[in-house]
């Protein structure tokens, strides 16, 4: 009688612990998405929408890892007693933690469109890239004339610069 | 375009999202996100604060290079360049859906290109479409008076405060200009697309230039809610080749 209360007590731990799992990951994984979802370009967003982005976004990357901490914890302590298919299936579930801690370290916004963080230029008169009905941004500091054509910024939409001795940044 | 360096610190910027679209800067140094249109700190802890603004202008480069012989040109990145925006990248967009609420008493487009101007807590949009049928336009906001102009390329618009020494003055283009240059009514004096009298009673005199967002109707919309929008008077339709003096205080909404 005393026995099968043990094993039946183990067993709500190892239920306790898979449930833990899922719920951890689940909230890796919203950190991670609901930021870059609430900001996805072609919808409409709110200032809370926004709010929230950057919140969650901002936690993402500390709530991401101690979510991979936490799983490997859950799966050393699941991994023994496992059945093959229990281990499948928390190899499965683990992988993409990794991944999401890995993500919430990146801008994903610039790798569709590359910052140019070594800008090169060209005198007005040694350009074969612009043509004259081409559009440019142009800025004059101090003296100093730069132009930035439009069809280049609609990609990077920042350029850093430093015109006449004060730093500026361009953007479209 | 910004000044990047707040509070005496320098920041560096990264594209770090959408938000109706008009993207969103992170700066490196505190995280903070900030609204490329308006320039204002929107989240995290620069909240409230705002860039100060960088006078530039869109130009043709045919007239950059015209006035700015001396200027340095971005280069393309050719890792990269075949991502760049097409030619016909303007009429592209113009075909862009848009996602904000769009008011149905709106006479304008949302994709309705406009040139916006800000003067003294007012703010105006005048159609690309309208100063294309007239340019100049003679308008008055804020209190100042204004002047519109597209130059000959069709393209680059420039605004201009149109008093000299507190005396306001009627502009029309000069007829076959090429570089554009425009006439006052009241002196006959000329002056360049930069604003200059090169020459008559007023040679030498600069017109004061006044910053302008070339934007699409909806955006300037979603940051100046209180905007007017310039229309002409029937009589005004007059065509663009031919001088063209008008009061500001008609055609206005």
């Amino acid at each position: 009688m005393e026995k099968v209360q043990v094993v039946d007590g183990s067993k709500r731990l190892r239920a306790l612990a898979w449930l833990s799992l899922l719920i951890v990951i689940a909230i890796a994984f919203a950190f991670v998405f609901i930021p870059a979802f609430l900001i996805i370009p072609f919808k409409s967003q709110t200032a809370r929408g926004v709010a929230w982005s950057y919140a969650l976004k901002n936690w993402s990357p500390v709530v991401t890892v101690i979510a991979a901490s936490l799983s490997i914890a859950l799966t050393v302590y699941l991994w023994r007693g496992a059945r093959w298919f229990g281990r499948i299936a928390m190899i499965v579930l683990l992988a993409p933690v990794f991944i999401f801690a890995w993500f919430a370290r990146q801008n994903h916004f610039e790798w569709m469109f590359n910052p140019l963080p070594d800008a090169a230029y060209a005198r007005a008169g040694e350009t074969d890239f612009v043509a004259d009905r081409d559009l440019v941004m142009s800025v004059v500091i101090n003296g100093e004339a730069a132009a930035y054509p439009i069809r280049q910024m609609g990609y990077h939409h920042i350029v850093q610069d430093t015109v006449g001795g004060v730093p500026i940044a361009a953007t479209y | 375009m910004w000044e990047t360096t707040v509070n005496g610190r320098k920041l560096k910027f990264h594209l770090a999202g959408i938000n109706n679209q008009n993207f969103i800067m992170r700066d490196e140094e505190t995280g903070s996100w900030w609204q490329q249109v308006s320039g204002e700190a929107i989240q995290g802890p620069m909240k409230g604060a705002k860039l100060n603004p960088v006078f530039h202008d869109e130009l043709s480069f045919a007239v950059w290079k015209r006035e700015q012989p001396g200027g340095r040109v971005l280069k393309p990145n050719p890792r990269v360049a075949p991502k760049y925006e097409s030619a016909d990248w303007e009429e592209k967009y113009e075909k862009l859906r848009v996602v904000t609420p769009v008011d149905a008493a709106d006479k304008l487009a949302p994709r309705a290109l406009i040139i916006g101007v800000k003067l003294n807590g007012e703010a105006r949009a005048y159609p690309v479409r309208t100063l294309e049928k007239q340019s100049p336009i003679l308008d008055e906001l804020g209190g100042v008076p204004l002047l519109i102009v597209l130059g000959e390329d069709r393209k680059s618009v420039r605004v201009f405060e149109r008093s000299v020494e507190g005396r306001a003055l009627e502009f029309f283009i000069k007829p076959d200009s090429q570089p554009l240059q425009l006439i006052d009514a009241e002196t006959a004096t000329t002056w360049d697309f930069t604003g200059k009298a090169v020459s008559g009673p007023l040679a030498g005199k600069q017109l004061k230039r006044v910053a302008l967002l070339k934007d699409y109707w909806f955006d300037w919309k979603i940051y100046n809610p209180k905007t007017s929008v310039f229309t002409l008077g029937e009589r005004d339709l007059s065509p663009s080749d031919q001088p063209t003096i008008k009061k500001g205080a008609d055609g206005r909404e």
